[in-house]
């Protein structure tokens, strides 16, 4: 059959509604753009594991440090879940999980700038469980409708897991909004550091052609702009019932079209960071991605060695 | 295979997924020559009122397990609310500050409505 052909067959299929699996005929370009997407949202997974687990030995209780690692462990397990679906699509590439892991030391994936950025208190911890999270659970809630079923299944699967992280972020803020004025002055230092990241989170209005081309295939479903008004609008009465502010002196919402205006986010400095990997974190995080990756490769290499001696010696389970 | 024995066919078990975005599950085994016609077999025995999206044929020996005791599975042998949303009071938080709590199900039908 011919390219063309295939590829509207294709079409009908995503029009129609239908999900696409891993072994199914897709075009180059729908395949590329899912790779592009599922790595770099793996890869956020793990490298946004980093700025939380700096805090799990300085929680302030045990209660707090159990379950701040138990999201740590949980970011790790969704970016583990991602990775394989990613190298299910990078197989025609020869690629596996050695190269994907490769990428993020090299440069060449980019994780969300949020991941970049410092946690310098307890109540970043907090307030990246409660607005990152809070973010990433949007944009995941509109993958959950994805054409392509394994990321679909598998977002079922974190989404679930996320509902634990929310309440958790959202549980160490109250904790914070009802303490002492130097708890709720902590609070509102992280929020001043979050709010405007958090902005550049859902991506420029107009977007890419990459990010388009998505929304066609209905890899995605909602625009950049759908999913921040979405966050907006949650996420401001909620900040502001705890006699928060907000750091953002344009921020208003249209009484008719219920639209938010917000000042744009710095575009440039975000941009460069996530391309550069030059925010104040990204290299010391890498730094330590780069010791668990390539520090350990000898105890993979030891365990491969080991392992094919010991299959042929199982026993099978049932 | 392992479980070959004379002209005894071999196992697999067979695993069915219902819907697009459903997982698949194990629903029993069946023997058969080779994975083509336990496929076929799979169709015959387990589904022939059933409808499946999608049917894996898994040779039995290919599956390793855990043991069933304590030491090899993950059972709750302590307090594991802190990993659960429900492990979490927010609703009474919110309250006083006159807001409402927010459950992710809620978050998820606004995003895909």
């Amino acid at each position: 059959m011919e390219e063309a052909e295939r590829t509207r067959i294709f079409m009908e299929r995503i029009n129609a509604g239908e999900k696409i699996e891993a072994n199914d005929w897709m075009p180059d370009e729908y395949r590329n753009l899912l790779i592009k997407q599922i790595h770099m949202h793996g890869i956020s997974e793990i490298m946004g594991a980093y700025p939380e687990k700096e805090w799990v030995p300085k929680a302030p209780s045990i209660r707090r440090k159990l379950a701040l690692n138990a999201k740590v462990q949980d970011e790790i397990g969704h970016g583990q879940m991602l990775l394989r679906l990613a190298e299910d699509l990078s197989r025609p590439y020869g690629r596996g999980r050695e190269e994907l892991m490769d990428d993020v030391l090299d440069g060449r994936v980019k994780f969300h700038n949020v991941f970049h950025m410092e946690a310098p208190t307890w109540a970043d911890a907090g307030v990246i469980g409660f607005l990152v999270d809070g973010g990433a659970i949007i944009t995941q809630a509109m993958l959950l409708d994805s054409s392509y079923a394994p990321y679909a299944r598998m977002l079922k699967r974190i989404v679930a897991e996320e509902s634990f992280h929310m309440q958790h972020g959202e549980a160490v803020v109250l904790a914070l909004a009802e303490g002492s004025q130097a708890q709720r002055d902590m609070l509102q230092g992280a929020i001043n550091r979050w709010w405007e990241p958090m902005m550049f989170f859902f991506g420029p209005v107009q977007m890419g052609k990459g990010a388009q081309r998505m929304m066609e295939y209905k890899i995605r479903t909602k625009s950049n702009e759908e999913l921040r008004q979405k966050f907006i609008n949650r996420y401001v009465p909620r900040i502001t019932s705890l006699g928060m502010t907000i750091p953002d002196p344009e921020l208003r919402q249209d009484p008719e079209t219920k639209e938010w205006h917000y000042s744009q986010p710095d575009w440039e400095r975000y941009n460069e960071m996530v391309r550069l990997n030059s925010g104040p974190m990204s290299q010391a995080r890498i730094a330590m991605r780069r010791y668990a990756h390539e520090g350990q490769r000898w105890v993979r290499e030891a365990m491969i060695k080991a392992s094919e001696r010991q299959v042929s010696e199982h026993q099978p389970a049932i | 295979m392992q479980d070959m024995v004379g002209s005894e066919y071999p196992v697999f078990e067979v695993f069915v997924q219902k819907e697009p975005l459903g997982f698949h599950t194990n629903v029993g085994s069946l023997r058969a020559a080779n994975p083509e016609l336990a496929l076929q077999m799979a169709r015959e025995t387990f589904f022939r009122r059933e409808n499946a999206y999608d049917i894996w044929v898994v040779p039995q020996d290919c599956i390793f397990g855990t043991a069933h005791d304590e030491a090899h599975l993950p059972v709750s042998g302590f307090d594991k609310r802190y990993r659960l949303p429900g492990g979490y009071d927010n609703a009474s938080h919110w309250k006083k500050f006159r807001a409402k709590a927010m459950t992710i199900e809620e978050v998820a039908e606004d995003i895909r409505s």
